[in-house]
């Protein structure tokens, strides 16, 4: 590397006192973090410039995920989109999911059922835990601690049991159509999460008792990765790395959308912006999540989960089966689409990384003309160059932990 | 409906009456655009030529008036009840359809009451409609499917039996009938009537008993009874041909000409991967309307059936299939032999099209050095009252034009049986492997020469006699030109590639000049007619791009779009498209 040479004959010592000491001639040296490594989530490449153990820089590489996502969603219907969504932030699949559909309502002007806005919180709420879990299991893990990862996947694997009984699937969930759900709460199901979210509230206190005031974890996590607010707004973060900055933006109380508006819960707002207090973020979120799961479950209402509108929503199979008029609207929506009138909207939700907008136009035909999604993750991976540089190497882990790159959501 | 109509009668039949105009003096408003008549659409101005249809009018003021039953050329029959709107100058909605526009009127096509009359109206409709979606040919182009999903919407209310009728009545070699479906518009009945001139179809009984049928003994076997499937709006009438082969939805189409006459109608071509499925009447005042001749629609067979797949060499037991490049060596060494000589002929049939015959012709004269042509081409046939002709090719007119303009003299067909054998010809160079008299005679003749180099798209008993067979495009496969018996010239475009070795006639020849050692570099169609297209005197105004007819890509339903390189939906390398449910 020529260019390296140039900088080593600089660095060279002054001939006049280089006599008596014996000078190490170093050099700079380029290592890829990834895009195979167990640290990269997912698979992305970190080309880190070092010199001794500091980074000079970091150049996070993305394009090994990307498989043309935007794209592939103009050649199908609206909700043929949502099992492509699954592949975003695969940790919280259906948090993608129902963004995207709020954002295809959004476009129709459409109201859905209040069953159905309070069973796609609670369902929300459920993968944001289930992404809090993975996320601070995983600081656990790469940072040594391989408990509080088992107590952390335990957890989540509860989450994935009662996730699967919802909506068939533990990771691609594809859970919700436009205009409402497409299945209700199966049968004991609610018993079930409550019991289930005993069980993680047990798990998290070992987790909290593991991690939190642990000595080697705190000095590893506070102080490092630090980005400034001012920094952070204008890399445009969003979410739990945001508010650890002290900035008090959150989709849920911004705009409330849903029946957020009738939780009862508080957004944790960290001081430093440095990883302990994005680990802070997450666990608080998570209680703060387990309480509207439960508060939702209380206050769940009876009622459609769909719209009745055979225009949106596929008529029952009976009717389809049965009558002229289910099997010509069954035929229109699966193969047509739903009609979503021309225009674009954007719309966003509160996903577990921060702000999932979704830029959507349409041409009145039943696919959409444009999809395009703004994923948290790309704009804090986009910081992590600057919260990272002139700083160890042994930071850089617990920082790309803590911003929880998810591949699948930033490369699209 | 009644309630919504505000005024009850009073008994007094006077009172029923659709209120006159107010009284202005001198009678009638005095026309706010003289010449033109100025009503409001859904509170947009309207102006329209006095006497145009209000369903067809409002459109220009982005209104969309549902109908069934209307169509632009045929008759006015306003029962399908589904164009009803409001209008200022009657208390009762009127059918769109049917009524003509005053000078300020208000019309409403989007009120509560039309929405309300378009619902009950398909409700109606669909009351007695079969469960039949998913084993219709016309779901994916249906009005009814259509109609519903944007006016109707709602789940059925009938309670007891639908009624049920014939449910697949053939009605001739064409149309098959299925009277369960039928909306009863009468646009066929109308269509055999008005158009085709020839009545061979009924409304017979009434009320629940009522229905499209023949008259007894009568079969529907007209020559334009395969438009009776197009106008129909629902899946009533069906094409025997085309029955059960395709779903709608995978079929793309194609702007193309008809190729079965010399009348050229305008066509879509509908074609899955690289096989067609049917053809279409598209559009055209000039020539074809809105229809076509049934036999017309029937040729599209010739396209996928018996083609020419590979170069051939050899002929009888020595025949082996060739590599182009060998083909094309063992041509031009052969011809250069010949070339110039009295023994060699050149055949062109009016099939081709006209950049075929245009590069073809141009090689025969330059390479070949002939100075005359003999034409070939299919036999003549019968023609009918109304599109079809008795010249069963495509392109005899253009043919003409082409030779003049090349100094070629044509000869006729007959003319090139005698020299054959007389002897006087002994080698013959043939673009379009079509001859005019019974194939089987022709072998017999050609089995005479010495050296047969035929350009065929389709396998015949005469490509049995070629010593070099080199598969040619047919006209869906390529781009290019046609002109009609009446001179009227027509583009067409591509609607998939052709299959391996196979090349449009204008390719051969420039594969064939350029092994010659001519400077020839035409890459496409394009190309040949802005080489030699524009000498021709006819067509020297002929603006090639420009008369290009817009590709219609039907969105929303094809699975996928058209490749932005021309290749089909769904178009891969190798094999067929893998698309689901065929």
């Amino acid at each position: 590397m020529a260019h390296a040479d140039e900088r080593q004959t600089e660095e060279l010592p002054a001939e006049e006192d280089s006599e008596l000491e014996a000078h190490l001639l170093t050099r700079r040296m380029m290592i890829n973090l990834g895009p195979s490594h167990p640290a990269m989530h997912g698979t992305v490449r970190m080309r880190v410039e070092l010199e001794g153990e500091t980074i000079v820089s970091a150049d996070p590489e993305i394009g090994f995920l990307h498989r043309g996502f935007q794209k592939s969603c103009e050649n199908v219907t609206w909700n043929q989109c949502l099992p492509y969504t699954d592949r975003l932030n695969y940790v919280s699949a259906i948090m993608n999911n129902l963004g995207f559909l709020k954002a295809v309502e959004a476009l129709v002007g459409l109201e859905i059922p209040e069953r159905a806005q309070y069973i796609r919180v609670l369902s929300s709420e459920l993968h944001r835990m289930h992404d809090h879990l993975t996320c601070v299991g995983a600081i656990g893990l790469e940072l040594g601690g391989f408990s509080a990862f088992l107590y952390a996947i335990e957890a989540r694997e509860l989450i994935m049991d009662r996730v699967s009984e919802l909506t068939g699937a533990r990771l691609t969930t594809t859970f919700g159509r436009v205009g409402g759900l497409n299945r209700d709460l199966p049968e004991g199901w609610i018993d079930r999460v409550t019991r289930t979210l005993d069980k993680i509230h047990e798990l998290l206190g070992e987790v909290d008792g593991l991690l939190t005031n642990n000595r080697i974890f705190v000095d590893r996590m506070r102080g490092t990765g630090i980005i400034t607010a001012q920094d952070a707004l204008d890399f445009g973060f969003t979410g739990p790395c945001l508010r650890a900055n002290g900035i008090n933006y959150d989709v849920r109380k911004a705009r409330p959308y849903w029946v957020y508006d009738r939780m009862d819960f508080d957004v944790p707002l960290g001081q430093n912006g440095d990883n302990y207090d994005r680990y802070l973020m997450r666990m608080e979120e998570l209680k703060q999540s387990e309480k509207i799961v439960r508060q939702a479950m209380r206050e769940l209402p009876g009622g459609p989960i769909i719209v009745d509108d055979w225009r949106i929503a596929l008529p029952p199979k009976a009717e389809v089966y049965g009558t002229i008029e289910g099997v010509i609207s069954h035929f229109k929506l699966v193969m047509e689409g739903v009609p979503v009138p021309p225009g674009e909207v954007y719309d966003c939700t509160e996903a577990a990384n921060g702000e999932l907008g979704w830029y959507l136009v349409s041409d009145g035909s039943g696919r959409p003309y444009k999809v395009h999604v703004r994923a948290p993750g790309f704009a804090i991976l986009s910081g992590v160059p600057r919260m990272i540089e002139g700083k160890m190497l042994a930071d850089l882990i617990p920082t790309f932990d803590t911003i929880n790159m998810i591949g699948g959501e930033v490369e699209q | 409906m009644s309630e919504s109509d505000g005024k009850k009668p009073t008994g007094d039949a006077s009172a029923v009456k659709p209120p006159v105009a107010p009284p202005a003096p001198g009678g009638r408003p005095a026309p706010k655009h003289p010449g033109f008549v100025t009503v409001t659409v859904d509170g947009k101005e309207l102006v329209a030529k006095p006497g145009a249809n209000m369903v067809d009018a409002v459109r220009q003021v982005g209104a969309d008036i549902p109908y069934y039953c209307y169509h632009p050329r045929l008759s006015i029959a306003a029962n399908c009840r589904m164009c009803l709107v409001e209008v200022s100058n009657s208390p009762k909605l009127v059918p769109a359809c049917q009524t003509p526009m005053a000078e300020g009127m208000v019309i409403q096509t989007r009120s509560q009451r039309v929405q309300e009359s378009q619902r009950a109206v398909m409700e109606f409709l669909l009351l007695n409609h079969p469960v039949d979606c998913s084993i219709c040919d016309q779901a994916g182009e249906c009005k009814l499917q259509d109609y519903y999903q944007r006016h109707d919407f709602r789940p059925s209310r009938l309670e007891g039996e639908k009624v049920m009728r014939a449910k697949r009545k053939v009605l001739g070699p064409t149309v098959v009938l299925d009277q369960e479906r039928c909306i009863l518009c009468t646009r066929c009945v109308r269509f055999m009537t008005e158009v085709a001139k020839e009545p061979q179809l009924g409304v017979f009984g009434r009320g629940s008993a009522e229905l499209i049928d023949t008259f007894p003994g009568k079969p529907l076997d007209s020559n334009y009874s395969g438009n009776t499937v197009d106008i129909c709006p629902v899946g009533a009438l069906l094409n025997r041909d085309f029955r059960f082969r395709a779903r709608a939805w995978f079929l793309s189409a194609a702007p193309s000409v008809c190729t079965g006459c010399s009348r050229g109608c305008s066509i879509f071509v509908d074609y899955m991967g690289q096989d067609t499925y049917r053809y279409r009447p598209r559009e055209n005042e000039a020539i074809n309307k809105s229809w076509m001749c049934d036999q017309g629609r029937l040729s599209y067979k010739s396209v996928n059936q018996l083609r020419v797949g590979a170069a051939m060499l050899g002929r009888g037991e020595d025949r082996r299939e060739a590599t182009v490049a060998e083909a094309l060596k063992s041509v031009v060494e052969q011809f250069k032999a010949l070339a110039g000589t009295e023994g060699l002929a050149v055949l062109a049939s009016p099939v081709a099209s006209n950049e075929d015959l245009l590069a073809t012709l141009a090689f025969a004269r330059d390479a070949l050095g002939v100075r005359s042509v003999y034409v070939g081409g299919r036999p003549e046939g019968t023609g009918d009252h109304y599109l079809m002709t008795p010249d069963k090719n495509p392109n005899r007119r253009g043919l003409e034009w082409v030779a003049r303009s090349l100094d070629l003299t044509l000869k006729p067909f007959s003319e090139l049986g005698k020299a054959i054998n007389a002897g006087t010809v002994k080698a013959l160079y043939a673009v379009g492997g079509e001859v005019p008299v019974d194939p089987s005679l022709v072998s017999v003749g050609f089995a005479r020469l010495e050296y047969l180099v035929l350009q065929a798209s389709n396998e015949s008993a005469i490509t049995a006699q070629a010593h070099v067979l080199l598969p040619a495009a047919v006209h869906v496969e390529d781009e290019g030109t046609f002109t009609n018996l009446d001179g009227i010239t027509q583009r067409f475009r591509r609607a998939y590639p052709p299959r391996g070795d196979i090349k449009p006639h204008w390719a051969w020849a420039v594969a064939l000049a350029q092994e010659f050692g001519f400077p020839w570099m035409h890459g496409n169609a394009r190309d040949v007619f802005r080489e030699w297209g524009v000498k021709v005197a006819e067509l020297a105004s002929f603006d090639w791009d420009g008369a290009a007819p817009p590709v219609k890509v039907t969105r929303g339903i094809n699975p996928l779009a058209t490749g932005a390189d021309g290749r089909p939906p769904g178009y891969r390398e190798f094999g067929a498209p893998r698309v689901r449910g065929i």
